[in-house]
């Protein structure tokens, strides 16, 4: 199989890009890929504490660029799964200690061994931002089902389609069905009207995820719970299996959709 | 012109160049002046600030950090001393006179505030922290290393080689021990609570942890 570099952004802040890299990197691994997660978030790291590896940095993005290192002594083996790593970005540095050249050169060379390089981008349209991009193929856009987030994604995609990414796909993350019933929430419907891209999952809004990110644990090895179900079912779309976006990330529970079948026998 | 931009092909950097003013005050007066005429575009940029070979205490680093805070850039080294910097991004915030030949030796860096994530200091002798080091900041030092308040992140004492080189913290809770070129982190999924002061040095090959006995 060709590898896959696929950048997770969404210009907003705070709305899962990192729980996206995390989870999806984790539940490739669990399906037997060779995923390696970017944390590009230079000056203001996070994945390695979200994937609970924080200690075992040594080396970080900014000495592989720089040569201070090879890519196999920064690379961190994930604790749970064989193929899974992780490169830390820095902490002590800032985004312009990385150029969008020298990302793609280590894209290119992390395109060997993986199957899937997940770039965590940072927030914002910045450096940073070109950096993480540069040297993917495909981009994951992150939205919330707000206005704001929602205002921002199409932003994104916009310079995203600028930068020559055009197949950008879409999560839909921490959405609430009942809210949307209520009609106090935009539904998946408005907020694809807006941005016209492919989806590429939903993700329903979960305290387990604030629970597993504490821990340091991705969701996804947790078997009840919803996101992570969610977060499972995304990992097996991109892997090239065809799943509707329906049952568990669609309807809120088992009850809402016997009333549907219900009222279609009607 | 005193002060110097580096564009070095990435970023920034801002070196203010105070070694010809004799005293602090002049010093303070003179910064300010700088930093009213760079640029807005640079705010919040890094900034050197070389005071050629004066010594400078904690209190008045802290002021002149107050300073750039104000005008919205942040300090990133106070250069002092005139040898060569072997090594940049270190911070040597006071320097004992009687041996400015030699800073090699054992000089004592003080540090009299908490260290957050980011923040990286680094030392040629030993590194006494009067605060916390949080989690994702770090401290490295030649000698010995020790923090009066709660180590949470990274520490590196003996970086140069020297394996008798302790850490001793009032919390030991590091994310990772260095020293020398041992590198430890406490083990996964144990989150071991002790409410006492504890030194880590290397003993047979091995960092070990002990209760900190004076």
């Amino acid at each position: 199989m060709k590898s896959k570099v696929l950048v997770i952004t969404s210009g907003k802040g705070g709305v899962g890009k990192t729980t996206t890299t995390a989870n999806l990197g984790t539940a490739l691994a669990m399906l037997g890929k060779k995923v390696v997660m970017l944390d590009t978030d230079i000056g203001l790291r996070n994945l390695d504490v979200v994937m609970g590896l924080e200690n075992r940095i040594v080396f970080d993005i900014v000495d592989v660029v720089n040569g201070n290192c090879k890519i196999k002594q920064a690379l961190i083996k994930d604790k749970r799964f064989e193929g899974l790593c992780l490169l830390p970005a820095a902490q002590t540095k800032d985004k312009t200690a990385v150029t969008p050249h020298q990302m793609k050169n280590l894209t290119n060379e992390l395109r060997k061994d993986f199957d899937f390089i997940l770039v965590d981008c940072p927030a914002g349209i910045e450096q940073g931002f070109k950096n993480a991009i540069s040297g993917a193929d495909d981009a994951i856009v992150v939205a919330t089902p707000e206005i704001s987030s929602v205002r921002d994604a199409d932003r994104i995609i916009g310079l995203l389609e600028a930068a020559g990414l055009s197949n950008s796909k879409l999560i839909i993350n921490r959405m609430r069905h009942k809210m949307v019933k209520r009609g106090d929430m935009m539904d998946i419907d408005d907020i694809l009207d807006i941005l016209s891209i492919n989806l590429l999952g939903v993700v329903p809004e979960d305290e387990a995820i604030v629970v597993s990110t504490n821990r340091g644990e991705p969701a996804v090895l947790e078997t009840t719970s919803r996101a992570g179900d969610a977060y499972r079912r995304i990992a097996r779309r991109l892997t090239g299996e065809d799943l509707p976006i329906d049952s568990l990330e669609d309807s809120v529970n088992l009850m809402d959709r016997f009333k549907k079948l219900l009222k279609l026998a009607r | 012109m005193s002060v110097e931009v580096t564009p070095e092909g990435r970023g920034a950097e801002l070196v203010i160049n105070l070694k010809a003013w004799g005293s602090f005050a002049d010093m303070k007066a003179e910064l300010e002046r700088n930093l009213t005429t760079i640029d807005s575009y640079l705010m919040g940029s890094m900034v050197s600030i070389d005071v050629g070979n004066k010594s400078i205490t904690e209190r008045q680093l802290r002021e002149m950090e107050d300073i750039l805070l104000e005008h919205g850039f942040h300090m990133k080294e106070l250069i002092n001393g005139e040898e060569p910097r072997s090594d940049p991004g270190r911070l040597r915030i006071y320097q004992g006179s009687e041996e400015a030949e030699n800073p090699v030796s054992n000089n004592t860096t003080l540090i009299y505030r908490s260290l957050r994530s980011g923040q990286k200091y680094r030392s040629e002798g030993n590194m006494v922290v009067l605060g916390d080091i949080n989690p994702g900041a770090e401290v490295i030092a030649g000698g010995n290393i020790l923090v009066m308040g709660a180590l949470k992140g990274i520490a590196h004492a003996g970086a140069y080689g020297d394996e008798s080189a302790v850490i001793a913290a009032y919390r030991l809770n590091p994310i990772q021990l260095r020293i020398a070129n041992h590198i430890t982190r406490p083990p996964d999924g144990e989150n071991i609570v002790v409410n006492t002061p504890e030194l880590a040095k290397i003993r047979a090959g091995k960092v070990v942890i002990e209760k900190l006995k004076i």
